[in-house]
C-alpha cells in the first residue's frame, strides 16, 4: 500500500485529495489545523469507505515547531508501518491574510504557511520521499503570473497588500517545486505544482478582514467542486511513467511565469533554507 | 543602537523586534513567554545580522525584574532606547470582572511599566540620545465604559509620558506616546475588530506601518503618535466634547458591540 502525506486535509481541496485517495487504495496521512475539523475528516472519509486508510493529525503548520513536530510524527509513522517509504507528499495547506500578521518567528503568515511550511515539511519527509522515489505536489494558483519575487522584502513589511502577498507565495511554490526538481530528479524524486482553478471552498473566508471575506464570497460561488481538481493530484500521484512537467491544471500541462528560472528558484532556496535553520543538497548537473 | 522591547513575544512587540531587525538595530527582548522570545530571536537572526539577547520575566514581580537586571549588569548590557509594549486588557463591565485580574491590568500597564522605565534610564549609553516609547491607546483619549481600566490605564501612561518628557528633555532623551486604535495582532484581536463592523475597519491600523511610523517620529523627536486620519478625528473630539458625553456614546456603542455576543 502506498501512502501519501497531504497537508490541509481537513477542508476544501486537501479534504477531496483526501477522500479521492483514500478511494484508490492509498494509505492517506493528513494534517489539519483544527482538532474538530481532523476528526470530522476521518469521519467523513471512513464512513464513506470501510477499506479506507485515512488518520488526520492536528497541526499549525504556519508555525516551524509544528511542522518539525508533524514530520517526526510522520517519519516515525513510516518507519513503523511503511517501511520508511512515503509515495508522495501534497503541499496543499494554504491561506489568505487581509492584513500584515506574523509567525512566532515573526515571519508573514501567508509566505510562512504557503511557502515555507512545505518547504520546511519536504525537507524532514526527504529520506522517505527517496526511499520510495516519491512525488512532491504542490497547490499552486493561475495567480503566480504577473509577479515577482520582492528580495528586498519578502515578508512585504514595506508595503502589505493580501493578493501581493498571495500571488507571491503562489509564485515560490512553483520555484520551490522547479529547485527540488534541479536538486532530486536524479535521485528518482519529481515535484509538481497544480493549478486546481477557481474552486468553491472557503480559503478567503477564515480569518480574513470584512473586504477580503466580502469578495471572496462572490467569487467562490462561480468556483468548481474541490473534486475537479482532487483529479489532477491523484493523477500525479498515479501516473506511470512519472510524468515530466512541472504545472498541471486538469492533468494536463500548462505554461507557468517566465519568473520561474533555475536562478530565481536557487536565490529562493538560499533564502528559505536560512529562514528554516536548515540545508537541502545541491543542485545537480544534469 | 541598543534596543529594549517588553512584551517582545507577540503583536505590536514583535512587530517593532521585526522593524529594529530590519534596521539593523540589536535587540534585547523581554516577554512572560520564553518560548515565544526563543521563537522570534530565531527569526530575527534568520533574517537580521543583528544580535538578539532574550530574557523571561514577568515585569508585575520585583523580584524578576531584579533578576532581569542583574542579568544585564552582568553582561554590561546598555541600552538607546526603550520600547513599552508589555501591557494588557479584561474588557467587560467593572463588577463582571475577576477583582484580581482587573488589579492585573494596572500592576502590568502601569506598576510593572514604571519598574522598568526607570530602570532603564539608570542604564543608558552616557552621553548618547536615548528613546522611550510608551504604548498608550487611543482609548486613552476617552473615558470608556466597559473598558474603563484599561483606558484610564492608557491614560496614566500618556499624561505621565508627557511629564516625563519634560522632564528629560535637557538630558537628550525623546518621550513619544503611541495612541494606535485597533491592530490585528493576533486572532482574537481579529475577530474583535470584525465585531465592530465598519468602526472596527475603519479604525484598525496596519501593524507593519504602526511599527515603522513609531520608531521613525520617536527618533525624529515628536511626542504623540496616533495612527490613522479617522482615528486622529476622534483624538480631537475626545479633547473639545464634554468627557460625560463622550463616556454616554461610548458605553452605547460598546453594548451594542458586546451585545451582538461577538466579544465577552
Amino acid at each position: 500500500m502506498k501512502t501519501v502525506v497531504i497537508t490541509g486535509a481537513s477542508s476544501g481541496i486537501g479534504l477531496e485529495i483526501s477522500r479521492l485517495l483514500a478511494r484508490k487504495g492509498f494509505n492517506v496521512l493528513g494534517v489539519g489545523r483544527s482538532e474538530a475539523n481532523c476528526r470530522r475528516a476521518e469521519e467523513m472519509i471512513l464512513s464513506g469507505n470501510a477499506n479506507a486508510k485515512f488518520t488526520c493529525y492536528v497541526a499549525d503548520l504556519m508555525q516551524q515547531r509544528e511542522v518539525v513536530k508533524v514530520a517526526d510524527e510522520t517519519l516515525s509513522y513510516l518507519d513503523g508501518n511503511c517501511n520508511g517509504e512515503l509515495h508522495a507528499l501534497i503541499n496543499n495547506a494554504g491561506c489568505v491574510r487581509s492584513w500584515y500578521m506574523t509567525t512566532e518567528e515573526g515571519y508573514e503568515q501567508q509566505f510562512a504557511l504557503n511557502h515555507l511550511a512545505g518547504f520546511l515539511l519536504t525537507y524532514k519527509l526527504l529520506p522517505a520521499l527517496k526511499k520510495a522515489r516519491g512525488r512532491v505536489i504542490m497547490t499552486g494558483s493561475q495567480s503566480h503570473k504577473g509577479i515577482r519575487i520582492h528580495w528586498n522584502d519578502v515578508m512585504l513589511r514595506r508595503r502589505y497588500n493580501p493578493l501581493t502577498a498571495y500571488k507571491q507565495s503562489k509564485l515560490c511554490n512553483i520555484l520551490f517545486a522547479k529547485g527540488l526538481n534541479d536538486r532530486y530528479a536524479s535521485a528518482g524524486i519529481r515535484a509538481y505544482v497544480v493549478d486546481p482553478g477557481l474552486v468553491n471552498t472557503d480559503i478567503g473566508n477564515k480569518e480574513t478582514g470584512a473586504l477580503v471575506n466580502f469578495i471572496w464570497s462572490l467569487r467562490k460561488r462561480h468556483g468548481v467542486s474541490p473534486e475537479i481538481p482532487a483529479k489532477t493530484y491523484a493523477f500525479l500521484c498515479e501516473q506511470e511513467p512519472t510524468p515530466e512537467g512541472l504545472y498541471y491544471y486538469l492533468c494536463k500541462e500548462k505554461s507557468y511565469s517566465r519568473q520561474v528560472t533555475a536562478e530565481n528558484a536557487n536565490r529562493l532556496f538560499g533564502l528559505s533554507e536560512r529562514l528554516c535553520g536548515i540545508h537541502y543538497g545541491e543542485v545537480q548537473s544534469l | 543602537m541598543n534596543v529594549m522591547i517588553t512584551g517582545a513575544a507577540g503583536g505590536l512587540g514583535r512587530a517593532f523586534a521585526d522593524e529594529c531587525g530590519s534596521r539593523g538595530y540589536n535587540l534585547f527582548l523581554t516577554d512572560i513567554n520564553d518560548d515565544g522570545l526563543q521563537c522570534i530571536k530565531r527569526g530575527l537572526e534568520r533574517q537580521f545580522n543583528i544580535t538578539v539577547v532574550t530574557k523571561a520575566c514577568d515585569l508585575t514581580n520585583a523580584e524578576s525584574v531584579d533578576n532581569m537586571l542583574d542579568f544585564i549588569d552582568r553582561h554590561e548590557i546598555r541600552f538607546d532606547m526603550l520600547l513599552n509594549v508589555a501591557g494588557l486588557d479584561y474588557e467587560g463591565d467593572f463588577i463582571g470582572r475577576e477583582r484580581e485580574n482587573l488589579v492585573k491590568i494596572v500592576l502590568l500597564n502601569n506598576a510593572a511599566t514604571l519598574r522598568i522605565t526607570h530602570a532603564v534610564l539608570k542604564r543608558r549609553i552616557p552621553g548618547r540620545n536615548f528613546t522611550i516609547v510608551f504604548v498608550s491607546s487611543l482609548a486613552s483619549m476617552f473615558p470608556m465604559p466597559l473598558k474603563a481600566t484599561y483606558a484610564a490605564s492608557k491614560r496614566f501612561l500618556l499624561d505621565f509620558a508627557t511629564s516625563l518628557r519634560q522632564e528629560l528633555k535637557d538630558e537628550n532623551v525623546n518621550v513619544l506616546t503611541l495612541c494606535p486604535g485597533g491592530m490585528v495582532t493576533t486572532q482574537a484581536a481579529m475577530s474583535g475588530i470584525r465585531a465592530q463592523g465598519f468602526w472596527g475597519n475603519a479604525t484598525t491600523s496596519p501593524l507593519e506601518t504602526v511599527a515603522r511610523n513609531t520608531i521613525d517620529r520617536a527618533l525624529a523627536g515628536k511626542s504623540v503618535y496616533v495612527p490613522g486620519k479617522l482615528n486622529q478625528a476622534l483624538a480631537f473630539l475626545g479633547k473639545v466634547i464634554p468627557r460625560s458625553w463622550v463616556a454616554a456614546v461610548v458605553y452605547w456603542r460598546w453594548k451594542e458591540v458586546s451585545g451582538r455576543g461577538l466579544i465577552s
